[in-house]
């Protein structure tokens, strides 16, 4: 299993798709900041403004949640596809001949990149929004207190969303349709059920794995940038069982299915 | 002697309603090169997927040295395949590839600087394997299948893509590697290669075993000469033949070929019926008339046991 865990971890550290993903989270996270400012500026009535009220600190401080939503998920997905998409599954395969290892050195190599990738979210946020705040007129230190409110949430959404979307990648095994499903289904199906099940049933849809996420990284979307306005989400622990739910079946029945088939 | 045994017993694949191998049985000894012989499609490649776990026999067992790949301890430190020049990572450096290979059978690192002087590719390994031709991408899988040292090795097709350079370099390769005692499988459909470099023979069509054992007594099995006749009247000579019973083939609108028959009967044959002949050679009881005789049905068509 070690064996298997480091090669993974070669593996992710040279496919470049995975690099250009990482990377975004940098400019993404710019931009949940500047949603920030421009949030609280809103609540001012200004363009821009330093964050002042609890929520607007800790969006702030969450901002990179903006790009890892979805970036997330495609790591996980990439992880799981490429191998389909290469051919290299026969090499891996061959490498490691009981399958579950593979599954399982997948699951830690991708928690591990998705903690990396919230550790460089907050990275930014604190080399780029803190002195941008700062410069808005806001107090650095009533900023930074809430970074234990925060990063928690943030991690454990972030490690999550990539299971999520690693079940999701080897349930589909085609890298296309892992990224559509993951992502077009959770930013467009799921906001059109929300809606559907608000307007029809009156039904507060909150079980998706974008609400669910949102619910564990509560402190960030509460926000508003997420589109969750209009759902009452459940709490942290809740919303943190359900989306390990959204990554447990998915690479469950992916496992049972299509991950121990023939590779031919 | 360093080498495993691989059995195959009453091996049998469906694939929906088509049967892919029926039933095959054969043993692949250590210290020698084995050639695994069939036309596209008669189930080589999926045999050797069996036996390397990566595809489930419908019935039947494949072991490598009394054990089902899955079970080996250090799967790639026993068992080096190359089965197909393409699974690779197109960005991935080759030397970057072949430590993924050596953290994942947990072998030493080093080995990948190792194996790619071993294949010839020390100055390619910082390259990237999209920018690799064909035959260099089979030196980079042999090169991941030696990672481990293993003493057993499965090659299915490994020629494809070499140019005739490599094809001498990989036949003299593997007969060094059996020379130490290792296994050899190699599957291949080209027989004038293989001829040269197999030591024992299993000949498969259509999933089922046609012909096994040492490559000296497959063809003494046979023990039946093969004449080649160029002849501007083949159409009266393929009657002639057929009515005389004789085995043909007509092997081109002018060449027939005639098995089983010595140059001593089928020349009188053809003076006594007046053919007229641009060209008559013995070519002996070849690689390739063996096959095609045993996988063409038209003489062959039950196993061959030597002795």
């Amino acid at each position: 299993m070690i064996n298997a865990v480091r090669s993974e971890l070669l593996k992710m550290r040279s496919m470049p798709g995975i690099w250009v993903t990482f990377g975004l989270t940098i400019p993404l996270t710019v931009l949940g900041l500047l949603l920030a400012f421009a949030t609280a500026g809103g609540f001012a009535g200004h363009t821009f403004s330093f964050v002042y009220t609890l929520a607007q600190k800790r969006q702030m401080l969450g901002a990179g949640y903006l790009g890892i939503q979805f970036l997330a998920p495609i790591l996980g997905v990439i992880c799981i596809t490429s191998e389909y998409r290469h051919k290299t599954i026969t090499t891996t395969v061959l490498l490691t001949p009981r399958r579950h290892q593979v599954l399982g050195a997948k699951i830690l190599v991708i928690a591990l990149w998705a903690v990396l990738m919230a550790a460089l979210s907050l990275v930014v946020v604190t080399a780029v929004g803190l002195p941008w705040n700062a410069g808005l007129g806001g107090v650095t230190s009533q900023v930074t207190s809430q970074y234990g409110a925060v990063i928690p949430g943030l991690l454990a959404a972030t490690v999550l969303l990539g299971l999520f979307g690693l079940g999701f990648g080897t349930l589909v095994k085609n890298q296309v349709a892992g990224i559509l499903i993951t992502i077009g289904g959770t930013f467009i199906l799921e906001q059109i059920l929300v809606a559907l099940a608000k307007q029809i049933f009156h039904y507060n849809l909150n079980w998706l794995p974008s609400a669910a996420a949102a619910s564990l990284a509560g402190a960030i979307s509460r926000g508003g940038f997420n589109g969750h306005e209009g759902v009452s989400l459940l709490n942290w622990w809740q919303g943190g069982i359900v989306m390990l739910g959204w990554g447990l079946v998915p690479l469950t029945l992916g496992y049972f299915t299509t991950f121990r088939r023939d590779v031919t | 002697m360093r080498g495993l045994p691989i059995e195959i017993k009453g091996l049998s694949k469906h694939f929906g309603s088509v049967l892919a191998v029926d039933n095959l049985a054969f043993t692949v000894e250590p210290g020698r090169v084995t050639g695994f012989l069939g036309p596209n499609g008669s189930g080589k490649t999926t045999t050797l997927r069996m036996l390397l776990g990566l595809v489930n026999p419908s019935s039947g067992e494949a072991t490598i040295g009394g054990k089902f790949y899955r079970d080996l301890q250090h799967p790639s430190g026993t068992v080096g395949a190359v089965l197909e020049a393409t699974s690779f990572h197109p960005a991935r450096r080759a030397r970057t590839h072949l430590r993924m290979v050596a953290r994942a059978g947990g072998h030493d690192e080093a080995r990948a600087d190792i194996v790619l002087d071993l294949v010839g590719l020390t100055a390619d390994a910082k390259r990237k394997v999209s920018g690799f031709s064909m035959g260099m991408r089979q030196r980079l899988e042999l090169a991941g299948a030696l990672v481990g040292d293993p003493d057993v090795l499965i090659l299915d097709e490994p020629s494809n893509g070499l140019d005739p350079q490599g094809i001498a370099w990989l036949r003299e390769f593997m007969q060094y590697l059996a020379g130490e005692g290792r296994t050899i499988l190699v599957s291949s459909h080209l027989l004038a290669e293989m001829a040269q470099t197999i030591d024992n023979v299993v000949i498969v069509s259509k999933g089922q075993l046609k012909a096994e054992g040492t490559l000296e007594s497959v063809m003494g099995g046979v023990s039946e000469a093969t004449m080649h006749a160029r002849t501007p009247e083949a159409d009266r000579l393929c009657t002639i033949l057929s009515g005389a019973g004789s085995r043909f083939r007509r092997l081109a609108h002018d060449m027939v070929a005639v098995d089983g028959v010595t140059p001593e009967v089928l020349g009188p044959m053809l003076a006594a019926n007046q053919i007229v002949l641009y060209e008559l050679t013995n070519e002996g009881a070849d690689l390739e008339s063996i096959f095609l005789s045993v996988t063409s049905g038209l003489g062959f068509g039950d196993t061959v046991t030597p002795t």
